[in-house]
């Protein structure tokens, strides 16, 4: 459990214990639409994340590292941007998986690439994104948030 | 019953469950190392979850309007960027948890080009993110990775607010918002409650959901009866169309 959380769970219960000392029904209301949003996305994200670990048993180990560790930079870096759009992973499981690319021979360009699609452009969940922003917007965010993070890995080659 | 329309509303849950099935009877290990990984994934959903949409209710019936467009209107400016990216990187959970706060402050006049900038950091500039960076793949790394990446996500937040419109979201996303606002437009707004509802805003709610008559507004009389009843019917005829 990471501090963040230590920190949200507590918060969320004194915001709570002061607004029910402020006004009761408004708490109910607010309950509600948290309980309502729950229910609305819960499922989905709940069949998501089903989904992506049943793909994580099922591809061999090793096959991601092999396919981002290739000679050609150029090539590994569009198949790491891909796979983080494709992928969703938490924080603690991609940064090491990053950094063992890097230390297995990776380009720097690509570790980078596949960060930040990892965790700004989402594949997976647009269907979730789709239901609160719309089709349009979802497909402009997802498609200019592809090619900064691409613009990002490349401007790492240049700093670093 | 319920819970058939509960997947049937929920349809990639549904098919998940189904595909788990069939993993199940085909090959018992695949099938419980998947749970295995799937259960620290949703370790972390319930962990972020509740506490992020507590907030967001709170914000919903806390928050005035009023409050939540100067600080992250078209209007608001720098301190609006501010404001957004501040959010965002204080926050926890993966880019998921975030879409229903976002859309709430939408909702209520935040612009489109700050509600991007939110999301974009809440995902990718977030502290917890850069601490675990640092720890592994070490500071040049994830300095250089943050300062490309927050001009980044301006670019961003601007490019999407001009390419799209706030409007077209809250018309996509939810029917009854517009419809709701429509109404409230043509309620007189003395919130007398003379209605039986505590203000305008939830009379309108209520007309609009077919909890209350056209005719509940007693100060708007026939006027405000014949224009509600006319949004309604213009209502009807978009969702056939």
């Amino acid at each position: 459990m990471n501090i963040f959380v230590l920190v949200l769970v507590p918060a969320a219960f004194i915001l709570l214990v002061w607004s029910v000392l402020k006004d009761r029904d408004k708490t109910k209301k607010s309950l509600e639409v948290a309980k309502g949003m729950f229910l609305k996305i819960g499922g989905e994200i709940f069949g998501l994340l089903l989904l992506v670990a049943l793909f994580f048993a099922v591809v061999p180990q090793g096959a991601i590292e092999s396919l981002l560790g290739g000679a050609n930079v150029f090539l590994s870096s569009i198949y790491g941007a891909l796979m983080g759009t494709v992928l969703i992973l938490p924080k603690f499981v991609a940064m090491p998986l990053a950094a063992d690319l890097i230390a297995e021979g990776a380009h720097i360009v690509v570790a980078a690439g596949f960060i930040t699609t990892l965790t700004m452009v989402g594949f997976v969940t647009a269907p979730v994104e789709i239901e609160h922003f719309g089709k349009k917007y979802t497909l402009v965010r997802n498609v200019l948030s592809f090619i900064f993070a691409l613009m990002v890995a490349l401007g790492m080659m240049l700093i670093l | 019953m319920r819970l058939k329309d509960y997947l049937k509303e929920n349809r990639i849950l549904a098919i998940a469950l189904i595909i788990y099935l069939a993993v199940l009877i085909v090959d018992r290990n695949i099938f419980l190392q998947s749970l295995n990984t799937a259960w620290i994934y949703i370790e972390e959903m319930l962990q972020v979850l509740p506490p992020v949409l507590i907030f967001t209710g709170m914000l919903e019936v806390w928050i005035p309007r009023g409050t939540i467009m100067n600080t992250f209107g078209s209007k608001s400016g720098i301190s609006g960027k501010l404001a957004s990216f501040s959010l965002g990187t204080i926050s926890a959970g993966p880019i998921y948890a975030g879409f229903p706060v976002t859309q709430t402050l939408l909702r209520k006049g935040a612009s489109v080009a700050n509600m991007t900038v939110l999301l974009s950091t809440w995902a990718v500039a977030k502290i917890p993110i850069l601490l675990v960076e640092i720890q592994f793949l070490g500071v040049s790394f994830a300095l250089a990775r943050w300062s490309l990446t927050i001009p980044a996500i301006l670019a961003i937040g601007y490019l999407t607010g001009k390419i799209v419109d706030r409007e077209e979201i809250i018309s996509e996303i939810g029917e009854i918002e517009e419809i709701v606002q429509k109404m409230l437009d043509r309620l007189p707004g003395h919130n007398c409650g003379a209605c039986g509802y505590e203000n305008c805003k939830e009379c309108a709610e209520g007309i609009a959901e077919g909890e209350a008559e056209p005719d509940v507004c007693k100060p708007g009389g026939r006027e405000v009866e014949r224009e509600i009843k006319k949004l309604m019917e213009e209502q009807k005829t978009n969702i056939k169309s």
